[in-house]
């Protein structure tokens, strides 16, 4: 299914010089896609359930979330609003953090491990 | 006091300078924007914080601007929960999209599908999908852009529509992404402006107090402490969720925000530019729901008939309050800014389903030009703005336009974001897969719509096809289908799946190795070198 060099308006170029399921199979890429599903998984769970906690809270407890928290006007309902906007930007400078200093440097180690191999391959050919 | 019925001249001046400086952006493009990847994703060259600016220009609509903080001046809980949701759905387009489709992907979402499944079906699934989601988001932008320049300039709704679409296809024909992208920075940066100005004056004006907006709101609304309480606007606890989860999981599936990440070099900026785009997107929201509340403390009851059934000109009027006619013409002026950058970004990724997708891929099979190409989505782009003009025009006035952004999301999520996801992800997922997923949820969102009780038997109607079906957000019946949709139909085929493909697809969008890589194009000139030494880019060099 390679794209040949030609068709200058097709889709995105493959790469069929490079080894895609050594690279795959590679302990570097696999390391890469544990420490990221690490952080990715329970990030995505956690944010998925107090979004729809609030949601839901908003649907079927209006009540509870017109009762004033702390000071007269202010509402639960308002703060646990604010309080995505709080979570929206902490979780996404810990991603920012982490991608970084951990997913970057893992991913650039994938990558040449599988550049390497797919030249070495190259080498062995000729 | 009310947006005016005769030609308001200062509001014209106004606009009269934003088509102005975003022409001269488009023409000073025009110069620049030579290949395809030039037209469709600026050459690659915006850096993380440009395109966290014009995702944020390109996502805020004057919906959210004028449309929300209506919604909160009117009702007011319930318009801040649209808010949350529209922000939180970026750790969606964060954490599962962003970065693979920058490390994946050519131009558009197809590009990313037809990596590892069957070129043609896939391609023309995904345009489907595309082109429902621009379909019905333009031209309840274009029905919106009409409304109001009719009511904040006094031109006729008919003329509005027509002049907001030859704008918009001015920028794409000539400098295509580029022009549209600089377009969306600059509104976004008139947009946090204009609205930051706003939240400091009515905070002035209450006092300085951000607590008494809350005690003020309330003691000026008919509906006292309920004003304070969720359920004023979304009385059904079930839609409430179905909208919360369209919201949340839509952003992750509209072509014209995905498409944005093609736009940068790699995918730390794409990355970083989904931060940028949320602080900035956030910051608005936070200021708009102070604005809501700040229109009810200011102009109280007296203010709902003028501001319209759905608020809509609640801001306009607090503006006049707070500086006059010159301030409200400067208002209206940011909010048309903000619709001709979203239906620019809009135009620009349907046109690129038409020509890159189907005209390309599927008519010629790849075997066409560049030059072809960009000519082609050229021609396509006007086609597809003559196209909104005239729905947009006929559908008139009373077209439901929140219902048609809501359907936008429905289908975005439904059919475009579980595709995406299981093509990066799941390593069995088939073109049968691909194609059911798609068809089931473009077919549920807009099927289970119609026969809403919003649309059912007629416009803005309380009636509804079937008595026990009261949704008017199809997200939770039409999303799990989506997905229902994708595993179903992988699983029931015969079809083999291309390993290997999956491989490198799943290799590249985790590790950039292979992306394709930029032209080196900015606003200014081209600089030489678009790649530096790190391994990925060098492979995409010597890949050509």
């Amino acid at each position: 299914m390679a794209k040949t060099e030609g068709a200058r308006a097709a889709g995105a170029d493959h790469h069929p010089e490079i080894d895609w399921r050594a690279a795959e199979r590679s302990p570097e890429f696999r390391e890469l896609v544990k420490r990221k599903r690490a952080f990715v998984v329970p990030a995505t769970i956690f944010f998925l359930a107090w979004y729809f906690g609030f949601v839901i809270l908003a649907g079927y407890a209006p009540d509870f979330m017109g009762r004033e928290f702390l000071t007269d006007g202010l509402t639960v309902g308002y703060v646990l609003a604010l309080s995505q906007f709080v979570m929206t930007w902490v979780l996404g400078a810990w991603y920012m953090r982490k991608a970084d200093r951990e997913f970057d440097p893992l991913a650039a180690r994938a990558a040449e491990v599988a550049l390497r191999a797919g030249r070495e391959a190259e080498g062995r050919s000729r | 006091m009310t947006p005016i019925a005769s030609v308001n001249g200062t509001a014209l001046a106004v606009f009269a300078v934003v088509v102005g400086v975003t022409l001269v952006i488009s023409y000073y493009a025009s110069k620049r924007v030579h290949t395809a990847t030039d037209f469709w994703a600026a050459g690659r060259g915006l850096t993380g914080p440009q395109n966290g600016f014009a995702i944020a220009g390109d996502y805020m609509s004057a919906a959210s601007f004028l449309g929300i903080a209506g919604l909160i001046y009117l009702f007011g809980f319930d318009g801040f929960l649209y808010s949350v949701g529209f922000l939180v759905a970026f750790l969606t387009v964060l954490f599962l999209l962003a970065e693979r489709m920058r490390n994946s992907g050519k131009y558009t979402i197809a590009d990313v599908l037809s990596f590892r499944l069957n070129e043609q079906p896939a391609r023309a699934a995904a345009a489907l999908g595309t082109l429902t989601v621009v379909a019905f988001y333009l031209i309840a932008q274009m029905v919106g852009a009409g409304v109001l320049i009719e009511g904040l300039v006094g031109i006729d709704f008919w003329l509005s529509v027509l002049l907001t679409g030859a704008f918009m296809i001015t920028y794409i024909i000539l400098g295509g992404m580029l022009a549209t992208s600089w377009v969306q920075i600059i509104k976004a940066f008139l947009l946090m402006t204009a609205a930051l100005v706003m939240t400091v004056w009515v905070l002035i004006k209450i006092g300085g107090n951000p607590l008494d907006l809350f005690r003020d709101a309330r003691a000026e609304s008919a509906d006292g402490e309920a004003y304070l309480k969720p359920g004023l606007f979304l009385s059904t606890p079930l839609d409430t969720v179905s909208l919360g989860l369209g919201l949340v999981l839509g952003t992750a599936g509209l072509p014209h925000i995905l498409m944005r990440f093609f736009t940068v070099p790699d995918a730390k900026a794409a990355r970083s530019s989904v931060m940028w785009a949320m602080v900035l997107i956030g910051a608005f929201y936070v200021m708009t729901t102070a604005l809501g509340f700040g229109a009810r403390a200011i102009l109280g009851q007296g203010g709902e008939e003028a501001a319209g059934a759905t608020g809509n000109f609640a801001l306009p009027l607090l503006a006049d309050d707070l500086g006059g006619e010159l301030f409200e013409a400067i208002i209206a002026g940011v909010a048309f800014a903000t619709i001709l950058a979203v239906v620019a970004g809009l135009v620009i990724s349907a046109s690129g389903a038409v020509a890159h997708d189907v005209w390309s891929n599927i008519v010629r099979r790849g075997t066409d030009s560049e030059k072809e190409e960009v000519w082609v989505a050229k021609i396509a782009a006007v086609a597809i703005g003559a196209i909104a003009i005239v729905i947009a025009v006929l559908g008139g006035k009373d077209l439901n336009v929140s219902f048609m952004v809501g359907l936008a999301f429905a289908v975005a999520a439904s059919a475009n974001f579980p595709a995406l996801l299981l093509a990066l992800t799941w390593r069995r997922f088939n073109t049968t897969g691909a194609v059911t997923g798609v068809l089931l949820g473009v077919i549920s969102s807009v099927a289970l719509v119609i026969i809403s009780p919003t649309v059912w038997p007629g416009p803005n109607s309380e009636g509804g096809l079937f008595s026990f079906y009261d949704l008017a957000n199809p997200g939770i019946i039409s999303i799990p289908l989506g997905f229902i949709g994708c595993w179903l139909g992988t699983v029931l085929s015969r079809e083999r799946v291309e390993e290997r493909t999956f491989d490198e697809l799943y290799v590249r969008s985790e590790t950039g190795l292979g992306a394709e890589a930029g032209t080196g194009l900015t606003l200014t000139g081209r600089s030489d070198g678009a790649g530096s030494a790190d391994a990925p880019r060098e492979l995409a060099g010597t890949g050509r």
